[in-house]
């Protein structure tokens, strides 16, 4: 191959190699690293979040009139909301999953106070149509039974009797996930309560905790006067459901207000927008950083040809086919692409290293280097076709000729 | 001599429109991508309340868990809020600060007091807070004012209402002295506040930093409003039984913000040392069973502490950087390529009598203008590219409008990076030998 004269064209202008090859080298490192960021974030918004999300709508009251009456209201909300056509179930809960808020406490297999014993859990107060109304799938042992939800109309410390708990809650707490039905599980005031169901699994409220698994249904609905329901829809029902329950709830009963009526993908949707800001944020920065590159590649390679015409005329009448100066110039930039590349490998774990340390984000898989050399070869490629055509189109009389 | 310059920088420039417009959009774009996310790190890091910033003072005291601290990764941290007693023994009733507030927000149901009215009631959060909070933060008013000083310990069922929840109920007219109902309950309006929207939300940034303000603002004690459950954090520690209200008070729950301001360093002193002797007595009484610490810290400080700045925003904002140094690289080398390819002109030029500096003037103007046509596009490119973020979340549409200090360091950036990508080839051009570029002619 003709490379040593290739080489060689390119020492005598040694500035302008360098300069294509470090905007190459910098390249690569910002969108390995930008990609790798945005597949994280990508990954952790489609995590599944147990329940049938698609399908939920939550909704909230608050009695504000001196003859709201809590109890009254909330057996009269869940027969109006049950009754409906397209409803599966409805349930008191007294949080949503993955929007952000919730209540956690520990939870322990033994009694004790002690800091290692304890398991973190997010629990959600529902009664006996919770699971269903959540969508999540039991595995093991029972749902609640009507009789055990508790109905406290004063602040409690008391534990509740039983409680159903998610397999990676069940495996953090006893170190299994089988046969964790029947089991005391412990608070650390020294009460106990028996698990009596395993669901197969759900994520909880806050979407960057990492023991986002781990979460605990407990039947109760809280004295007010702020309530909310979980409503599961029949696939397809929810966007009519919507304005449907909110209006049959406000004219049923005008002691409280109704609010925050809104499916389930309103609250993951908000908790996860920083996470799509990032990613499309990032995704811009790519595709612009990418393109304004493969840009100055066209640039530089246009100026390059059009310095050069004469010594392509002159090679064209020494007998060099088309191909051979398309070539030249494909090569050229193969090599100038490489080397940069060669230093933006380097660069982009240089980069990774910074992110890891300073901001605690994973290290660089290597693999997304690798795809980035595969694509900047073909851009850089792509981009320098263009110029390199116009090139070998140079006619070879050309060189018979002064400038 | 300027205007032959400008003249000639023009000529060159024009000669080769694809080459220029490449250079130019090149600036432009890198300078548009680092505006944008300058702005957005700009409007969260910043500090709305930075004319205080040397009075006002958070208060932390370390009342957490023996067996950890408040954050398990940080144990030099502190709980972020105060329990009840606290609060009210070491903020409240300490006479050492010149102004203070212990404060926390509540979902309340708002209507209107007239039975006829058309507004619907709604359910908004409200800030129960002090009389102070309006003059420590610098709050505007509309109409009226705060509340005073007896309002607070009497708690009379006043309000000062947010100009939005004015609007809503009252249309925007003065409501001072007319009434509004919290949950079901008669409150007299006192004031009303004009626009007021801090960002980030200094004061309270348990639950976000760039959130909308509270729409009503009541006395914290008044009885039936102590009893309402918090719409903002609870944390507790210890294992403790809470059957009741006043189980609730005394327990070690933190859930109440403390603000004081201190008009001088001897008084932040003074206040420091009371709060630190304040720890040593309850460490007596058996609480406070961690090493003693106190905290108090300026809004700056405050801003920190709560990480209001993410890492998020100090990455994209480190990529953008980056993102302009390939777009100036991407100049320079287009510009070396422009000059080079210009040297017969030049040395003919030289050859007929001009000197290094002409030759240099003449192409750092031609440089100049790319600079400056670059920044004035990345200043467009930069504002579109706000309007853009805004649509990302909707916490961003409070990141009002584009910040003219942003904008004049943009131009500022596009003008000095433009020279600095062009003194090089400038220099290469001016140490250029006419003799052979001649010689082939």
């Amino acid at each position: 191959m003709e490379i040593r004269p290739i080489l060689s064209a390119m020492m005598r202008n040694k500035t302008g190699a360098i300069l294509v090859a470090l905007q190459i080298a910098i390249t690569l490192a910002v969108v390995t690293n930008a990609v790798f960021i945005i597949d994280q974030r990508l990954e952790k918004m489609a995590r599944d979040p147990g329940v049938d999300s698609p399908n939920l709508i939550f909704i909230q009251s608050i009695g504000y009139r001196p003859d709201y009456n809590h109890r009254n209201t909330i057996a009269e909300d869940l027969e109006l909301l049950r009754a409906e056509a397209g409803v599966v179930a409805a349930s008191p809960v007294s949080g949503v999953p993955l929007s952000g808020g919730g209540s956690s406490t520990g939870y322990r297999a033994k009694p004790g106070t002690d800091e290692a014993g304890n398991i973190p859990g997010n629990y959600y107060e529902v009664d006996e149509h919770g699971v269903a109304a959540f969508g999540v799938k039991l595995v093991a042992g029972r749902n609640f039974t009507p009789e055990i939800i508790q109905k406290p109309d004063q602040p409690t410390s008391e534990m509740v009797p039983e409680l159903i708990i998610t397999r990676a809650m069940a495996k953090e707490l006893f170190g299994t996930d089988d046969n964790a039905v029947g089991k005391p599980v412990y608070d650390s005031l020294g009460q106990n309560a028996t698990v009596v169901g395993v669901i197969e699994g759900m994520l909880g409220a806050w979407p960057n905790w990492d023991k986002l698994p781990q979460v605990v249904f407990h039947p109760l609905v809280d004295r007010g006067p702020n309530m909310r329901y979980v409503v599961r829809a029949e696939p397809g029902q929810r966007d009519r459901l919507i304005p449907l329950l909110e209006k049959k709830l406000i004219d049923a009963n005008d002691t409280r207000v109704i609010t925050w009526v809104r499916p389930h993908d309103y609250f993951t949707a908000r908790s996860y927008s920083d996470d799509r800001s990032m990613a499309t944020l990032l995704g811009v920065l790519t595709v612009l950083l990418v393109t304004t590159t493969a840009l100055g590649i066209v640039g530089l390679a246009s100026y390059t040809v059009n310095a050069r015409v004469k010594q392509i005329g002159t090679r064209r009448a020494m007998g060099a086919r088309r191909v051979d100066i398309l070539r030249y110039f494909m090569v050229e930039n193969w090599l100038l692409t490489t080397a940069g590349l060669v230093i933006g490998c380097v660069l982009a774990f240089v980069v990774s290293y910074w992110l890891s340390t300073a901001f605690e984000l994973p290290k660089l898989n290597p693999l997304y280097v690798l795809s980035g050399v595969a694509l900047m070869w073909v851009i850089g490629q792509m981009a320098v076709f263009v110029p390199a055509r116009r090139a070998s189109a140079v006619p070879p009389a050309i060189a018979t000729r002064t400038v | 001599m300027f205007a032959y310059h400008l003249r000639l920088g023009l000529k060159s420039l024009r000669r080769n429109p694809v080459l220029t417009a490449l250079m130019i959009g090149a600036i432009g774009l890198g300078i548009g991508v680092c505006m944008t996310t300058l702005n957005v790190y700009k409007l969260i890091s910043g500090n709305p309340i930075a004319h205080r910033n040397d009075v006002l003072f958070a208060v932390q005291l370390d009342s957490w868990d023996i067996q950890r601290a408040w954050n398990q990764d940080d144990p030099e941290s502190l709980p972020l809020e105060l329990t009840y007693r606290d609060a009210q023994q070491a903020v409240l009733q300490s006479d050492i600060p010149d102004r203070r507030v212990i404060m926390r927000k509540a979902a309340f149901v708002l209507a209107s007091n007239d039975e006829k009215s058309e507004v619907k009631p709604e359910i908004v959060i409200g800030r129960l807070t002090l009389g102070d909070f309006f003059a420590m933060f610098d709050v505007p008013f509309e109409y009226g004012g705060a509340w005073d000083k007896e309002a607070d310990s009497t708690s009379e069922p006043v309000v000062v209402l947010s100009k939005k929840s004015n609007d809503t109920l009252f249309g925007g007219e003065n409501s001072v002295g007319r009434s509004v109902r919290l949950d079901d309950i008669e409150y007299k309006v006192v004031g009303v506040m004009a626009d007021w929207q801090p960002v980030p939300l200094f004061y309270d940034l348990n639950n976000g930093s760039i959130n909308e303000i509270e729409q009503v603002f009541a006395p914290f004690s008044r009885g039936e409003l102590l009893e309402k459950s918090s719409a903002g954090n609870t944390n507790c520690w210890k294992p403790e039984e809470i059957n009741s209200l006043t189980e609730f008070l005394n327990s070690e729950c933190v859930w109440i913000q403390a603000w004081v301001e201190l008009a001088t360093p001897a008084k932040e002193q003074e206040y420091k040392t009371f709060l630190d002797a304040y720890v040593a007595e309850q460490k007596k009484l058996g609480r406070f069973a961690r090493p003693l610490k106190t905290k108090l810290s300026n809004p700056d400080g405050w801003l920190v502490i709560n990480e209001v700045v993410q890492n998020d925003n100090r990455v994209l904002l480190g990529i953008s950087f980056m993102f302009l140094a390939v777009c100036l690289l991407n100049t320079v080398g287009l510009l070396l390529a422009k000059f080079s390819g210009a040297a017969a002109v030049i040395s003919l030029r030289r050859a007929l009598g001009a000197s290094r500096m002409e030759i240099f003037r003449q192409h750092l103007m031609e440089v100049s203008i790319v600079g400056i046509v670059g920044g004035v596009l990345g200043l467009g490119l930069g504002y579109l590219g706000l309007l853009g973020a805004r649509q990302l979340d909707e916490g961003y549409e409070r990141l009002a409008q584009m910040e003219w200090t942003v904008g004049l360091m943009a131009l500022g950036i596009a003008l000095v990076s433009g020279v600095l990508a062009g003194l090089y080839p400038t220099w290469r051009i001016t140490r250029l030998q006419p003799a052979p570029y001649l010689k082939t002619q």
